[in-house]
């Protein structure tokens, strides 16, 4: 292997991996706020894709406004989500919300699968046709905009968790969550805000996993999810700039054995690195949540 | 009228009667002290006033609203706040972060609209929050994460939150666990100053110096149930209480 191709793979795979970040700030945002994991999450994330095409197939759309879409109707999904699932189920049960959403990865799962007839949808790209060459060195124009887009994001979010006093009410609540609603904070607003967040986030995800892919599929529900907790475990369980490196070395790692290992092989390498961490660092590449006291 | 009420209020945890019918009525603008040994269900009352722990029977009234049931968060829109016994700080939240977050009262509420209230803040309540820390002792620590704060600042800053949502009840329970006699001389006075500005205060206290001290009047507990009431020269004879600590006298209740 020579070394190009080896920057090549990473960069590649640095680039795509930011989608993966996002993905896991979603789950690691939930279980830093609520102390649950919320399953049905990556499903979500694909369902606003498809709601997207799906408005987009009535009306003429640029491809910026499909991805606003998105993100809308997968917030939207995620709300949903919250009311079925963890609203009036007793969250001191620890399996019965977990096996809740593991239901509603299902359903929205059967609901796509029946409304496209399990016909993979095309999705439209953005900037598919740049390319920034340097000898044999490359950028792709749609990968570039998925981490420019992707970074936006996180910058928002980060900016919101960290200086809006919406942000701050949030980390109280993962903090403190008895205190907090003794200093007047409604768990459950908190809490369903949390969802809808994480939802916008998602279904911005699932449009550049469309666009990027070319194509939504049913198919693309179970890795994005197992993908997305293989990062918050990494991370660090509850701790968002863990996600964000997370995701970035998954998707480096996984464009690496993917380049020289082939597509079948691929996805063991990124299993086997879940178990390495399982076993030396369990708690995550920093080993410190910073959600929770 | 009362300004809290208790009407035969009992608590079962399984088989235990964590609380069993009491019935207590606090008036406004006294201080109203809650002891009683260990287990005998003081905090479990305070939790159930604040709507913590689901009450198994009897009923909660603050100022003739029944609040029984009511999430926490509406406990407090009520004007019912408290602190803790072990502290609970959002301790990865600066200080004045702290304060902040608690500016949830009804009139902070209205007066500012949802983008001020939920992105930056009202000039009024931010400039409310540096009050508050200055009242606190605190205006020099407002950038600290609250978990680096020494254990006394901790307590101030508890208190503090609890005073930011303009509260018309305050629960303390226990807030002098910990402190040396000094500081506990400091609490009295801050105790009697918020009693002066017309805050009605319930004090769960194992510390009788502060207790026997500040007290307008005291309800005795064990095993859930008031065993004697009254000013805090007949508690300190009474009998009864006497014998609940272990057969000695009051004073021997610190530990």
């Amino acid at each position: 292997m020579d070394w190009l191709d080896f920057f090549q793979s990473i960069t590649d795979g640095l680039l795509f991996g930011s989608i993966y970040a996002l993905i896991g700030i979603g789950f690691t945002l939930i279980f830093g706020v609520m102390h649950k994991i919320n399953l049905a999450y990556g499903a979500a994330s694909i369902a606003g894709a498809y709601v997207s095409i799906a408005v987009a197939a009535y009306v003429p759309l640029p491809a910026l406004v499909t991805f606003l879409i998105a993100a809308i109707a997968s917030g939207g999904i995620a709300f949903l989500i919250y009311l079925a699932n963890f609203r009036f189920i007793p969250l001191a049960s620890p399996l019965a919300t977990l096996m809740a959403t593991v239901g509603m990865l299902i359903l929205i799962d059967e609901i796509v699968v029946h409304a496209t007839d399990g016909m993979p949808q095309p999705y439209p790209a953005l900037f598919a046709d740049i390319y920034i060459e340097w000898g044999d060195f490359g950028l792709r124009g749609d990968l570039i905009f998925i981490f420019v887009l992707s970074l936006i994001a996180m910058v928002v979010l980060m900016f919101m968790l960290y200086r809006t006093r919406l942000g701050i009410a949030t980390r109280a609540v993962a903090q403190q969550p008895v205190a907090a609603q003794l200093a007047g904070i409604s768990l459950d607003r908190t809490n369903a805000l949390t969802f809808v967040i994480t939802g916008l986030l998602g279904g911005l995800a699932g449009a550049m996993i469309g666009a990027s892919v070319g194509v939504l599929s049913p198919l693309l529900v179970v890795p994005i999810t197992v993908k997305g907790l293989i990062v918050c475990v990494i991370g660090g369980l509850g701790s968002i700039p863990g996600a964000i490196i997370a995701g970035l070395a998954v998707g480096a790692f996984e464009n690496f054995f993917l380049a020289f290992r082939g597509v079948t092989e691929r996805d063991m390498y990124v299993m086997l690195l879940l178990f390495v961490f399982l076993v030396f660092r369990p708690g995550g590449i920093f080993s410190r949540s910073v959600a929770r006291d | 009228m009362p300004i809290l009420e208790l009407t035969t209020l009992t608590k079962h945890f399984g088989g235990v009667h964590a609380v069993d019918e009491l019935d207590l009525a606090v008036e406004e603008g006294e201080i109203f002290g809650l002891i009683g040994p260990n287990g005998s269900g003081k905090s479990t009352t305070v939790n159930l006033i604040c709507g913590v722990v689901s009450v198994t029977a009897g009923r909660v009234a603050f100022e003739g609203r029944d609040i029984t049931g009511s999430a926490p968060h509406r406990v407090l829109a009520a004007g019912v706040a408290r602190t803790f016994q072990n502290i609970r700080l959002f301790g990865h939240l600066t200080v004045w972060q702290n304060l902040w977050v608690a500016q949830n009262s009804v009139e902070d509420r209205r007066s500012e609209n949802f983008a001020k209230r939920w992105f930056f803040g009202s000039g009024a309540t931010r400039d409310a929050v540096d009050q508050q820390l200055e009242f606190a002792g605190l205006a020099g620590k407002r950038n600290e994460l609250a978990a680096n704060l020494a254990f006394g600042e901790q307590r101030r800053l508890e208190l503090a939150r609890a005073l930011a949502t303009k509260p018309r009840l305050l629960l303390l329970d226990e807030p002098a666990a910990g402190m040396n006699l000094e500081e506990v001389h400091a609490l009295d006075g801050r105790l009697r100053a918020l009693q002066q500005a017309g805050m009605t205060i319930v004090l769960v206290e194992h510390v009788m110096e502060l207790v026997m001290g500040v007290t307008d009047r005291i309800a005795v507990l064990n095993f859930g149930r008031k065993i004697a009431e009254g000013l805090p020269a007949a508690i300190q004879e009474d009998p009864a209480v006497q014998q609940a600590y272990l057969g000695g006298g009051v004073e021997t209740a610190h530990a």
